[in-house]
């Protein structure tokens, strides 16, 4: 390589955006290869049970509203999955007759449809409301 | 075959002709060219400067409406400036928004000597002094905007913490308080280019004057008012006319945090400007509005250029 | 402070220097305090909603930048911001170049055209506003990229900038390149331009910052949300969401971003710029 070829290359005003271009088609094709828009976790009882059968409700949330996307029953372990979030900003909750509803829980991603396994459970509080 | 045609040859007079008809026709190449390469800027400078000052000038003497046409009235827009609070409401604070100019200047002569002193690190000091001024002043306006808030802002937490007020200062909604906070912003962004301006002018001052001053035993004092200041002369005026013409028309700033408010307390001319022209649809009485702070800001800049002994531009030239 | 220590390199000035660095310390955390608060602000959400504010960040994450990106239409704000900003860079390196070759010969009428510009500075850009709204709106480029970089298409203070570049080039230079029979156009470009790399850059520097920065015309000119640069884009977010969500001040650190990037790779161009005339053109 000659040195003025070098000098150019390793000028500031050629490495910053080339290593700004380079970050940003990592980034795309890292986004790209996990934006599946599964979201699956479980809901346990007070007591730390799994529960089955119970409703999960998943919200998309903007600034100011908040609308429903999707239910979907948990199994018998209490493990449940949704398919189709498009959202990077949703709200689960989960709830069943007798055993109580979970808080609403926030669920923010870094990117849309981003494939996230809760490790959190979602708790419900028991008693009937 | 040579046709034997040499300057010995041809009739003198001829020969003149011929190489005069032929720098002629060169020159009259490069007077086209010339204006040709001046096209384009002078286009621009024509269509959005000349053209509007003097559009300016005719539309305040005229009712102007997009669908009616327009109409000669004469002063009657002048007259109705005269009886507007608003307007000089507004004048007023322009009037104290100059202030930001000779505060900031005098703040920013401070910091350039510190900064030009030979101390480590003064291109960082000087890096994060010029760093506000290339910002967006939209954003700076939001950030301090923010800072003033009432309930969760910055300065009021810093205000009661050290026990200096009880309750929190409403200070973008006070009428007293709104103007010198935005002054204060104002002042924050441009320190930084004060700042160069000061330190180009500081860093022409020959070393020499300082040494055989100190020789002759004049004090450090002594060879600031008498050394430093007065070459410094050019460039503090430059940076006060420039201050003046940036301050008449700071529009961003005022318009991201108090939108003119509370009351036009912190309406200044260029943000009526806009007001009148494109919310209220008035652009014949806007038009008035920037007849009269042109002819402010001349006003303004003129006597600032005689003050300084009559050239503005002396920096520029030997910088 | 009662013995003073002889400075490193002038015997002449002893005098002790931690005060002054304590001073510029004192003021670097003034100029840079309300950076750390907006960054604080942007990756916590803190002291939006409570009282009182903490100093140091907890929980810090990145999601408002997220929202950002997805709920306002941020890309294209960014691509509209930079479409303008090329356009006026492009036309200011060529205009301004041009218009300096042109000033640099001697003809008749030089002067005054050099006066006329020397004046044209004074008129500040907000003393045009109605009625460049007009022309603009008459060229039928309202709402439109052309439109909004059009006003600022050439600056005279980068015109005398290319001009004292130019004033600086051997004259047997150009003699010698006249008299091998390049023409004018080619002078400039393969001659006088090579040699003034650097007064392209500080074109090029000031040219991004005014119209990147440039917040009262498209506020003028600009109707659709479609063609919002950022300046436009951040303010509108400001009067619709207010003081309600950290996302505003992501928002604010993703527009600040690039100018600040840019300011630290092109300092020197960007000082010299401003030095030499700096008022806006």
């Amino acid at each position: 390589m000659t040195g003025r070829m070098r000098r150019i290359l390793l000028n500031r005003f050629v490495v910053a955006p080339v290593v700004v271009a380079a970050v940003v088609l990592v980034w795309n094709a890292y986004v790209a290869s996990h934006a599946d828009g599964i979201v699956t976790g479980h809901v346990v009882d007070r007591f730390g049970r799994p529960v089955a059968d119970a409703t999960v409700r998943m919200m998309e949330q903007n600034f100011t509203t908040n609308s429903q996307r999707g239910t979907t029953r948990t199994d018998a372990n209490g493990a449940f999955r949704f398919q189709e979030n498009r959202s990077h900003r949703i709200q689960l909750r989960a709830e069943k007759p007798g055993a109580g509803r979970s808080n609403q829980q926030a669920v923010r991603l870094y990117f849309r449809s981003q494939h996230v396994d809760l490790t959190e459970p979602l708790v419900l509080d028991g008693g009937a409301k | 075959m040579a046709i034997g045609l040499t300057r010995a040859t041809l009739p003198q007079t001829a020969a003149v002709d011929l190489r005069t008809y032929a720098r002629g026709a060169k020159r009259r190449r490069e007077l086209l060219l010339v204006w040709v390469f001046l096209l384009p800027s002078l286009t621009v400078f024509f269509l959005y400067r000349i053209l509007p000052l003097l559009w300016n000038v005719a539309l305040s003497f005229q009712q102007f409406s997009l669908f009616r046409g327009t109409r000669w009235i004469g002063l009657e827009h002048y007259v109705e400036m005269w009886q507007d609070d608003v307007f000089w409401t507004s004048l007023w604070n322009t009037l104290i928004f100059l202030l930001s100019a000779p505060v900031g200047i005098l703040l920013a002569l401070a910091v350039s000597l510190m900064v030009n002193a030979d101390i480590r690190g003064r291109n960082v000091y000087r890096t994060i002094v010029f760093l506000s001024y290339p910002l967006m002043t939209v954003a700076v306006g939001i950030i301090w905007r923010w800072m003033y808030d009432e309930k969760v802002g910055l300065f009021n937490f810093v205000l009661r913490k050290l026990g200096l007020i009880d309750a929190p200062l409403a200070f973008l909604q006070s009428f007293e308080l709104v103007l010198p906070s935005v002054l204060l912003a104002n002042i924050w962004q441009i320190l930084g280019f004060y700042m160069i301006v000061l330190l180009a002018g500081l860093q022409n001052i020959p070393q020499n004057l300082y040494e055989a001053a100190s020789i002759d035993g004049a004090s450090r004092w002594q060879q600031f008012v008498k050394i430093t200041l007065p070459m410094l002369r050019p460039a503090l005026f430059l940076a006060f006319v420039i201050g003046i013409m940036t301050s008449i028309t700071s529009f961003d700033l005022v318009y991201v945090m108090t939108q003119g408010g509370p009351s036009h307390s912190s309406e200044l001319l260029v943000t009526y400007i806009y007001k009148a022209a494109f919310e209220l649809s008035k652009l014949d009485y806007a038009a008035a509005l920037t007849v009269v702070q042109f002819l402010l800001l001349v006003t303004l800049t003129w006597i600032g250029n005689r003050m300084s002994g009559g050239d503005a531009g002396a920096v520029e030239r030997e910088g | 402070m009662n013995r003073p220590k002889p400075s490193r390199s002038d015997p002449m000035h002893r005098y002790p220097r931690w005060p002054l660095h304590v001073m510029l310390v004192a003021i670097s955390f003034a100029m840079l305090l309300p950076f750390y608060w907006v960054l604080k602000t942007s990756l916590t959400g803190e002291n939006i909603f409570v009282y009182p504010p903490s100093i140091l960040p907890h929980h810090a994450q990145p999601f408002y930048y997220v929202d950002v990106w997805y709920f306002i239409p941020f890309a294209r704000f960014l691509l509209n911001s930079v479409i303008v900003s090329v356009l006026a860079i492009v036309a200011n390196v060529v205009f301004n170049a041009m218009a300096a070759f042109a000033l640099s010969k001697s003809f008749p009428g030089r002067g005054w055209i050099i006066t006329l510009l020397l004046s044209c500075m004074m008129i500040p850009f907000q003393t045009t506003i109605v009625p460049a709204y007009l022309i603009t709106g008459k060229l039928g480029l309202l709402n439109s990229y052309l439109g909004l970089a059009l006003p600022t298409f050439s600056t005279i203070v980068c015109i005398f900038v290319y001009k004292a570049s130019f004033d600086a080039i051997p004259r047997s230079l150009i003699d010698a390149a006249r008299i091998d029979g390049l023409s004018e156009l080619r002078i400039l470009m393969r001659i006088m331009l090579p040699l003034s790399t650097s007064a392209i850059a500080t074109n090029v520097i000031l040219a991004f910052i005014w119209s990147w920065n440039n917040f009262l015309w498209p506020l003028i000119v600009v109707r659709d949300q479609a063609m919002q640069t950022l300046p436009l884009g951040l303010s509108r977010f400001l009067s619709d969401h207010e003081n309600t969500t950290g996302a505003l001040y992501a928002f604010c650190i993703m527009v600040l971003a690039p100018g600040i990037a840019l300011f630290l790779m092109a300092q020197k161009q960007f000082i010299r710029g401003l030095t030499s005339g700096a008022t806006k053109g």
